[in-house]
């Protein structure tokens, strides 16, 4: 066997799921190690990055942009290493403008939902689709059962014919979708408001991904609601599984490359 | 010491207030000016206790350590006779709270920590921070034993929900809930919302908190043997004046609501959760080190209250210097020793052992960057003499045996029956039973709680395996090398207090025993809450008695299904003097939360019906049992046949069941509670989203009058069996003695069928029964 995958799962003040994503992470074969925002250490060891679900620095001014300003997030970037951020990681990636990535600028925002039935923080089991391929997912295929658990998570941007463009560019990742995997951008299946059912959009490297649905929650079947509740991997698996072949083809390989 | 009682707006912190020489006019005016609310007799005996007169500190120390909330003077005789005993209890209620066996893993033995509280003041005028400061509050108790904290539960009572302050205090309060757990990342598991009038002017705002720990690793809520010389360490948020008199506030009568608002505290959920977080690492440097300490919530009656309590029970005494503790305002002594300040522990360690303490907490961890002067710091030491000695300005301003502090006040007060007239009312039977169950199902104490448990995380800790909605009982796996399970439950029916305390205990504890079962999980420990009125009412202390007889009745008579003893209780908390001005006092509400442990996860099942063809089987026979029903209730009326408990019966019917569903026999199960037989069948069918696609057909037999069948809400269980394993089932339930009667199948058309002796009395399609239901909580609320 040889080089096995080793990624750091930031914790700053306010995280939640770090004990969680490091399990996950875990269960697919990675090495993973919590990391302390204020930790010295070199992070030049790490093959990728985990910037894991909480609420950091208490949502001050918003979610997610106290954190985008700190030393440790100038450090995972000049790395250029994968950097899967969850929840509250993707509310930090598009603060740091590392999501969508274009101009280096924050481009985009994770606004509040908007829920007919129930405003706010809104906990539900939704799907998603892999509708473009990076680090973390391959086009194509199958439709992933995976929960939310924000208050913010509408991806939305005011830049004219960002959208359209991060189409054209691959970047968008993931939508929310039946279990048939049709995609509606209505509520109960889009659960959040967000610009076109968007749940997760990558650079236009593909070795960032911000997606809103936790797969550290999914990681298991026995965590599925209803379903045969067992050990087996969870479909949640997928994107902690990707995340490692890619390191393990080289952390520095563009998508094109990594896509084959 | 020395002062001038006449003047007591002068009066200093350690200056002498000589109470016993004052008459009742001089302490109606001390009560009045420094917002005491002893009985003259009380303050009198503190020089009594005492053999001379208190300082103005000592003053406030007894007037927060004697009342209700700390001293339990009411209850304390009372809840002796609760079943707190078993072989399976690791550490009974004498702690912050208390812990059962769940596994064995590696060798090493594991435990569940639980414990229920209120804070029912405080969220009925402030419901935000009340909610939230409740979570707050619980979570340490539960942190401080040295364990990870993995779930909550959230049981609610408001009054009549078409109040606007109901819809108000209910929206507020699931928010302020959501508002904390949520942000220190643990997971809701279950709860439960009801409305009746009777909590019109004092909701009922209880919480539930499960941690696990390596019995190793337990850590006391008591100095450690040796601990002489050891420092205290005050951890946490700087202290202020917020929430200082709490603990009294919440041992009278809510009377001038605006009077109380700066008795509720102030929470920061952000800071607590770093706070967590660094306590953990504390726990494994506490470990690695190998050193005894003592770790303790900072709550009801402050840093006074948790350092004297941590002494006293340790044997030890115990010296803290006021000017030591960081404040964020200017305050008197007093009032820094009692203030109730949020997020913040105490703990008593080696001196070798605190660079380490405050090395995690102010560096590693950075509190002081998390929040203003947020920190941890050495206030105190811990004394051989046997004494509380505060320290201010280089003065003493308490000086007294630190027993004396801690041992609190014993009342045998009057208890005298309530003589209510309960009647059984002559209702027709309905003329459109489809009508009635859907009226059952939109009723906000039965329709679907996702108005509530959307807003909370469920999912966060990775550890769930059913959570809000999917079953009577949340379930989680929490150890990452272990399959063995927790399930966990809250209940208790008010409108069965309102015509027996007796019975409402003991239907609590049953089904909540019932609703561990339901999911596969062997009912093993309870915690509780007791919520009541004014206990100076002999009948309102009376109906405490008959709650804490029903409670230890049920917990011996539906003994463990392992080890044969009780069900033990192993912690819990009372709540008195919930009542209005007005003089009317809720409904007896003892509330209770039972932890149920499965050994492996995977033999979990849900309520959901998973296919066509099944047969739905019926444990527990129908009676005419409406007394307090929801049925009773949508006709304005209460009734008087209250659900009884026959121990015996109910201990064969929940064994049976947790061996069907251990042996993997059964599909789904849920039990009867609200809304009968009835609600129990279309819960079922439309499983916790309400989505569900298949029917069922009900063919029901027997004498009983047919809204007496469908909505009488004696305890009892449904479960769905595949044909082929029915056989089976029969034979293991005659075997234990147990009926399984078989009232119907599951069948393609997605509707409910129902027939009454052959004769057709209902058909439901199942989009109508989904829209009741979950709509039902939302319209209340709108």
């Amino acid at each position: 066997m040889s080089h096995v995958p080793r990624i750091a799962v930031i914790l700053f003040p306010g995280t939640n799921d770090h004990e969680n994503s490091q399990l996950a992470a875990q269960a697919a074969g990675m090495r993973a190690d919590i990391v302390r925002w204020n930790d010295a250490r070199d992070l030049a060891a790490y093959d990728g990055f985990l910037l894991p679900g909480g609420w950091s620095y208490e949502d001050r001014i918003r979610a997610g942009v106290i954190a985008a300003k700190t030393e440790i997030m100038a450090r995972i970037r000049a790395q250029g290493k994968a950097v899967l951020g969850v929840c509250n990681g993707a509310q930090i990636l598009v603060e740091s403008g590392m999501i969508p990535g274009l101009s280096g600028k924050v481009e985009m925002a994770l606004a509040p939902n908007r829920n007919p039935r129930i405003g706010g923080y809104y906990c539900t089991w939704t799907h998603m689709l892999p509708v473009g391929t990076c680090a973390f997912a391959t086009k194509g295929e199958a439709v992933i059962r995976i929960p939310v658990a924000h208050g913010e998570g509408r991806f939305v941007t005011r830049e004219p014919g960002l959208i359209e463009r991060l189409w054209r560019d691959n970047q968008v990742v993931f939508q929310y979708c039946t279990a048939a995997g049709e995609v509606v951008d209505a509520f109960p299946v889009n659960p959040n408001g967000s610009t076109q059912a968007i749940a997760g959009i990558c650079n236009r490297e593909g070795n960032v991904l911000a997606m809103m649905p936790h797969p550290e929650r999914a990681s298991w079947m026995r965590q599925v609601p209803e379903g045969v509740k067992s050990g087996d991997a969870g479909p949640g698996r997928t994107v902690f599984a990707h995340m490692k072949a890619f390191m393990e083809r080289g952390a520095r390989e563009t998508r094109a490359e990594a896509a084959r | 010491m020395s002062g001038d009682s006449e003047n007591g707006g002068a009066l200093r912190a350690g200056d002498t207030v000589p109470v016993a020489a004052m008459d009742d006019a001089g302490l109606a005016r001390l009560r009045k000016q420094h917002g005491l609310s002893l009985t003259h007799d009380e303050l009198r005996l503190i020089a009594t206790k005492l053999a001379r007169d208190p300082t103005l500190t000592e003053l406030h120390i007894f007037n927060i350590e004697w009342s209700e909330h700390c001293s339990y003077k009411s209850s304390k005789r009372i809840l002796r006779s609760l079943p707190t005993k078993a072989p399976n209890v690791i550490l009974g209620p004498s702690e912050d709270a208390g812990i059962v066996e769940f596994a064995v893993v590696d060798g090493e033995r594991y435990g569940v920590v639980l414990r229920q509280e209120s804070h029912n003041h405080p969220s009925h005028i402030v419901p935000y921070e009340g909610a939230a400061t409740g979570v707050g509050g619980i979570v340490r108790d539960i942190l401080c034993m040295g364990a990870k904290v993995v779930g909550l539960s959230d049981p609610l009572r408001f009054g009549n929900p078409s109040l606007q302050k109901t819809k108000y205090l209910a929206t507020t309060v699931i928010d302020g809930i959501a508002g904390y757990g949520n942000a220190i990342g643990v997971p809701n598991l279950c709860g439960d919302i009801a409305f009746n009038a009777s909590f019109d002017d004092n909701c009922l705002v209880n919480v539930a908190c499960l941690g696990i720990v390596r019995e190793k690793d337990i850590i006391h809520s008591y100095a450690p043997e040796g601990a002489a010389g050891y420092d205290i360490v005050l951890v946490g948020k700087a202290t202020d004046s917020s929430g200082f008199g709490g603990a009294a506030f919440a041992s009278v009568t809510m009377d001038d609501e605006a009077q109380h608002k700066s008795a509720v505290q102030v929470p920061d959920p952000f800071l607590k959760n770093v706070i967590i977080r660094a306590s953990y690492a504390v726990f494994e440097e506490v470990r690695a080190q190998g050193i005894s300490a003592g770790f303790k919530d900072c709550g009801a009656g402050g840093i006074m209250c948790a350092t004297s309590e941590l002494g006293a029970s340790g044997g030890v005494g115990v010296r803290v210097d006021i000017d030591k503790v960081p404040v964020s305002m200017e305050m008197p002594a007093f009032m820094t020793a009692c203030s109730e300040t949020q997020e913040r522990l105490v703990w008593m360690v080696p001196k070798s052992f605190t660079p380490t303490l405050l090395r995690v907490y102010n560096e590693d961890f950075a509190l002081p960057e998390v929040a203003e002067r947020a920190q941890a710091s050495v206030i105190g030491e811990v004394i051989a003499q046997r004494d509380f000695i505060l320290v201010a300005d280089g003065e003493e301003i308490a000086h007294a045996p630190i027993a004396e502090v801690t041992e609190g006040i014993t009342y045998e007060r009057e208890a005298r029956e309530r003589t209510r007239e309960a009647r059984e009312p002559d209702l027709p039977e309905p003329d459109d039973y489809a009508k009635a169950i859907l009226d059952v199902l939109a009723y906000p104490d039965v329709a679907s709680k996702a108005r509530a448990y959307k807003h909370y995380d469920t999912e966060v800790q990775g550890m769930a395996v059913i959570r809000p909605g999917e079953a009577d009982a949340g379930v989680i796996k929490p150890l990452p090398d272990s399959d063995a399970a927790i399930a966990i439950s809250s209940d208790c029916n008010p409108l069965y207090g309102r015509i027996s305390a007796y019975w409402c205990a003991a239907n609590a504890v049953a089904e909540c025993m019932r609703n561990v079962a339901a999911v596969g999980a062997v009912p093993s420990a309870f915690t509780n809450c007791l919520n009541f009125g004014n206990p100076e009412r002999p009948e309102v202390l009376w109906e405490f008695t008959e709650a804490v007889r029903g409670l230890a009745d049920a917990c011996n008579g539906i003994p463990h299904k392992l080890h044969g003893g009780c069900v033990p209780i192993v912690s819990g908390n009372v709540s008195f003097y919930n009542e209005s001005t007005r003089g009317t006092a809720i409904d007896p509400s003892p509330h209770v939360t039972c932890v149920g442990i499965l050994d492996d996860y995977a033999k979990a099942i849900t309520m959901r019906v998973k296919r066509e063809g099944s047969a739905l089987c019926l444990i527990g026979p129908r009676k005419d049992e409406l007394g307090g029903s929801v049925h009773y209730q949508l006709q304005g009326e209460l009734g008087a046949n209250v659900p009884t408990v026959d121990f015996a019966a109910a201990t064969r019917e929940i064994h049976a069941v947790i061996d069907l569903i251990g042996a993997r026999l059964c599909l789904a199960c849920h039990d009867i509670s609200d809304g009968g037989l009835a609600a129990c069948v279309a819960e079922m069918l439309l499983g916790g989203e309400g989505d569900g696609a298949i029917g069922a057909s009900l063919s029901l037999e027997g004498g009983l009058r047919t809204s007496a069948l469908l909505f009488s809400q004696t305890g009892g269980f449904v479960l769905e069996i595949a044909p082929e394993h029915l056989a089976r089932c029969e034979e293991l339930c005659r075997d234990a003695g147990v009926a399984l009667t078989r009232i119907g199948e599951t069948i393609a058309a997605p509707e409910l069928r129902i027939a009454h002796n052959h004769k057709a009395i209902a058909r439901v399609p199942l989009a109508r029964l989904a829209h009741a239901w979950l709509t039902g909580l939302e319209e209340a609320l709108r």
